[in-house]
């Protein structure tokens, strides 16, 4: 398949390197951003190719990029998240680990669009020896003047620092991520003011996904109506789709947005295991409300799949087939949301707790129809109540499960 | 002034301001618990969600900004059902134990609890237990299990004293309020942290288990401790069990003001009352030949004003010294000056006020009586005592104050009072140096009295009498007037 975005370092032996990267063709974007194009060009270009946030929210990144005010006297930030938390996904270790220059490329075209000098990597702690691969990437750069004081020789000076994670998953959210950059505890700030206003250490701050800075790159060389016919108006471009479960090629697929989901798990990851029959997909990310098997011939698109009230998150894939019970698909997200909760605001800190406890009894001892009830009513009173997203994303795949598969989890519980 | 309606009523008030301090500006109460009006929004309790017409989710009252044209409503369905939801959150894990907790009775989330019904628990599962008597500070104790983890005490410490010793530990359902090993809440303004509290997690040694609130009869005063004149709640306990005057107080807590005090008082004044009352006289004496006779007012009153009329008489009122202090209230010093002074021509004056301390750098002034600008503002010349001029030729010596010991080494004030013939002391607590003297007359503190006291920056503190008079006291203005009209009496 043609792609102008990724893939081209993969697999590659040496792949990481520099040297390789050159050779097909890399930093060739940022040349022409830095040499040819001026930086309301690039973000020109960028807001027309439609490029979603692909971490998890879908937010325009030409828009975000829209809001850092031209004029400050604070210096500008951009901080690239990376710290890749949400259970299923794996799809940025993969840019990070194989082709850490297109990142870097992709950096080094924002901060000329939004006029930045210093960007922060924030990498998840567990991506320890990503992370020293990224950083040998850009030490790489630094050696070839590709970042530092003159970018190009043009005199742009931009310097990138790569700062590993502790290991906590609201530390994706992007104001903890701000909060935990500060060196401070990892918890997230009350919005307004939005980080393009108010962010890394009060400066106004661009917070991007390592796979929507990697895509800049390709936007850049080859437009942006090439990359927006990839994927569906409004929504362009490819992604990668992180599949996990019992299918026969489990692994990151770059594809077109909007390619089916049937598609993705029974051409691309080659079906389900011998004997194996699908039951459900969590299409986004654990926080994404579960499908059942006859929901999955749909469009991979962020609005598509509001339309099916789950989302498209970070385009991780979980696979479950039916030897996999729900019951222990549910007491495995409400541990994780209750071990990941930061304890800040009252009906995340404590709601994720008592959704845990329930499941928890339900689990090792059974109980009533009323139980699942109950789950369901405690999930819509953290649903739309807390300070983060972290708390939206704690109830939908309880709302989910409970919704879709109440039959199956009342006979779980309901022992004799 | 952008102009916004909350629950229909229309209010201006300046750009920039809360919905949440515009509600309560207005007296529309919206559930808050870690919004503090000292403090930036915290936004963590999730209490404050209301509707605003036009946006689709609830909204934080404590943290967004009033907007012209603004339609702010605070008692629909759908905010009283969040109301519920997020309190039912709280009281999931909380220990719901107020029939022994101390704050029972002003506590924020007992009052929502009841306000929204929630008697009945939905939680079926077993409730953490957590460490219900954690040491933070001298006088400060900790119950986890009751804490909301609002953060305030947090950051008071962070923000306001800027000391830092509280912080939250561990993660989660975890998450706890925490000193760092051996290094407790030191600051002088800890006792702020129980007022601050809006639960009982944080409670005060020195009031723990002593009353319930709802018996305490809040009274507005003054700090009289130092120059700066806080204002204050004394809470008092005036009903069974029956305690005799000051010894009813049980709490001190500090009365908002923005032009003093904000919402702040320090510890001096909040547990000094305790040392006042240990130190408190309450029985009006002679001291004759070792022992203690009890006297009338009456009777002192003929034998002073026998002395002084004497004196005067024999144009001696030089033989006459008066020592006062700058805590008396500008009222008892004008008295003073007009009652006594007028009358004896000649007499000495000196003032036994504490010696300075440290100025904080916050609230506590270095000058540690209350009215030094009153009475300077009087005129008077604020001259220390000369214990050589006290201890040579004077026959009657009145002391106003408990400050004398303060004026030299112990011996120098015993040689000089001995050296006078007849000693007066006219004050609210102990000095140390009753035995030395003939007359001892408890004096009014300035809670048990009205007056007023003028600031370090000017500022008039007036103040009403808080609590009744202890024992035979006799308060320093009746005092000079009933001595006033004693000595014109017998002209």
């Amino acid at each position: 398949m043609d792609s102008p975005t990724f893939a081209r370092a993969l697999g590659l032996a040496g792949g990481p390197s520099i040297e390789v990267y050159l050779e097909g063709g890399g930093y060739r974007a940022a040349r022409k951003a830095f040499l040819e194009m001026t930086p309301a060009a690039v973000l020109d270009e960028v807001k027309k190719a439609n490029l979603r946030g692909r971490g998890g929210a879908g937010f325009p990144a030409g828009l975000k990029w829209g809001f850092v005010p031209a004029r400050t006297d604070k210096p500008k930030y951009l901080c690239v998240n990376a710290d890749e938390g949400e259970p299923g996904t794996f799809k940025d270790r993969y840019i990070l680990g194989h082709d850490p220059h297109l990142l870097i490329e992709g950096i080094l075209i924002a901060s000329y669009a939004v006029g930045i000098h210093q960007a922060f990597v924030y990498i998840r702690g567990e991506y320890e020896r990503i992370a020293r691969r990224l950083e040998a990437a850009v030490a790489e750069a630094y050696g070839r003047k590709i970042l530092g004081p003159d970018v190009f020789g043009t005199g742009f000076a931009l310097d990138l620092a790569v700062h590993r994670g502790a290991g906590s998953y609201i530390c994706g959210e992007e104001t903890a991520l701000l909060e935990s950059l500060e060196g401070k505890r990892g918890h997230p700030r009350l919005k307004p003011p939005f980080p393009a206003a108010v962010g890394l250490f009060g400066a106004p701050t661009v917070i991007n996904n390592v796979e929507t800075l990697a895509n800049v790159p390709g936007i850049i060389l080859h437009g942006a109506d090439r990359f927006v016919g990839l994927g569906l108006p409004g929504d362009g471009g490819t992604r990668l789709f992180g599949v996990s479960g019992p299918v026969v090629r489990p692994g990151v697929y770059e594809l077109p947005i909007g390619t089916s989901l049937r598609e993705i798990i029974f051409t691309q990851a080659g079906g389900m295991l011998p004997g194996r029959k699908l039951k459900a997909v969590i299409p986004g990310g654990l926080s994404a409300p579960v499908l059942r098997a006859d929901e999955i011939d749909l469009a991979m698109s962020c609005d598509a799949l509001v339309c099916v009230e789950s989302m498209l998150g970070s385009g991780g894939i979980i696979v479950i087939d039916d030897k996999s019970s729900m019951l222990d698909v549910l007491l495995r997200a409400v541990r994780f949301y209750a071990h990941e909760s930061c304890g800040q605001c009252t009906p995340c800190r404590l709601g994720t707790q008592w959704l845990r406890k329930i499941v928890e009894r339900l689990a090792a001892e059974g109980g009533k129809p009323d139980d699942i009830d109950e789950l369901a009513r405690l999930a819509s009173g953290i649903k739309g109540r807390t300070l983060c997203p972290m708390g939206d994303a704690a109830a939908m795949p309880v709302l989910g499960i409970v919704q879709k598969f109440r039959s199956e989890l009342e006979e779980a519980v309901c022992r004799p | 002034m952008p102009t916004l309606t909350i629950d229909g009523r229309t209010l201006s008030v300046p750009g920039g301001t809360t919905v949440l301090r515009a509600a309560l500006e207005a007296g529309i109460d919206i559930p808050h618990l870690c919004f503090h009006p000292a403090f930036a929004p915290e936004g963590s309790c999730r209490l404050c969600l209301v509707e605003i017409e036009g946006l689709p989710k609830l909204e934080l009252a404590c943290s967004t900004a009033v907007r012209e044209g603004m339609k702010v409503r605070t008692e629909t369905p759908a905010v009283r059902e969040s109301r519920r939801r997020v309190l039912e959150f709280f009281l999931a894990e909380h220990p719901i134990d107020c029939p022994i907790c101390d704050k029972a009775g002003e506590c924020r989330l007992q009052d929502y609890y009841e306000e929204y019904g929630l008697t009945e628990s939905a939680f079926r599962e077993a409730k953490e237990r957590r460490p219900k008597k954690v040491a933070l500070g001298e006088k400060l104790l900790l119950d986890r299990e009751r804490c909301v983890l609002c953060t305030r005490c947090v950051r008071f410490l962070r923000e306001v004293t800027r000391t830092g010793e509280l912080g939250v530990f561990e993660r989660g359902s975890h998450s706890e309020i925490g000193i760092l090993e051996g290094r407790p809440v030191a600051t002088p303004y800890g006792g702020n942290l129980v007022d601050l509290c809006p639960v009982g997690a944080i409670t005060d040694t020195t009031f723990r288990f002593r009353t319930r609130t709802w018996f305490l009869s809040a009274r507005p005063s003054i700090c009289p401790l130092c120059a700066r004149g806080c204002s204050i709640v004394i809470d008092y306990h005036p009903g069974f069990p029956r305690r005799p005057g000051s010894a009813g107080v049980l709490r001190i807590r500090p009365r908002p003001d923005e032009a003093v005090n904000g919402f702040w008082i320090c510890d001096l004044g909040r547990y000094g009352y305790l040392d006042l009352h240990r130190r408190r006289l309450s029985r009006l004496y002679w001291n004759r030949g070792g022992a203690e006779a009890g006297m009338s007012r009456d009777k002192v009153l003929a034998l002073l004003g026998e002395k002084v009329r004497e004196l005067a008489a024999r144009g001696r009122s030089s033989r006459l010294g008066l020592i006062v202090t700058t805590d008396l209230t500008v009222e008892e010093l004008r008295a003073v000056r007009e009652g006594l002074l007028a009358r004896l021509p000649g007499a000495r004056l000196w003032f036994a006020d504490p010696p300075a301390g440290e100025d904080d750098g916050f609230l506590l002034r270095a000058e540690r009586t209350a009215n030094r600008r009153g009475a300077a503002g009087l005129g008077f010349e604020i001259a220390p005592v000369d214990l050589a001029a006290v201890g040579n030729g004077l026959d009657l010596l009145l002391v106003f104050g408990s400050h004398l010991a303060d004026a030299g080494p112990a011996e120098s004030v015993g040689q000089a009072l001995s050296a006078v013939r007849t000693k007066v002391l006219l004050s609210p607590v102990s000095t140390g140096l009753e035995s030395l003297f003939d007359f001892v007359i408890p004096a009014a503190l300035p809670s048990e009295k009205a007056g007023t006291f003028i600031n370090a920056d000017g500022l008039a503190r007036p103040f009403e009498p808080a609590l009744p008079l202890c024992g035979e006291t006799w308060p320093e203005e009746e005092f000079i007037a009933a001595l006033a009209a004693e000595i014109s009496r017998g002209r």
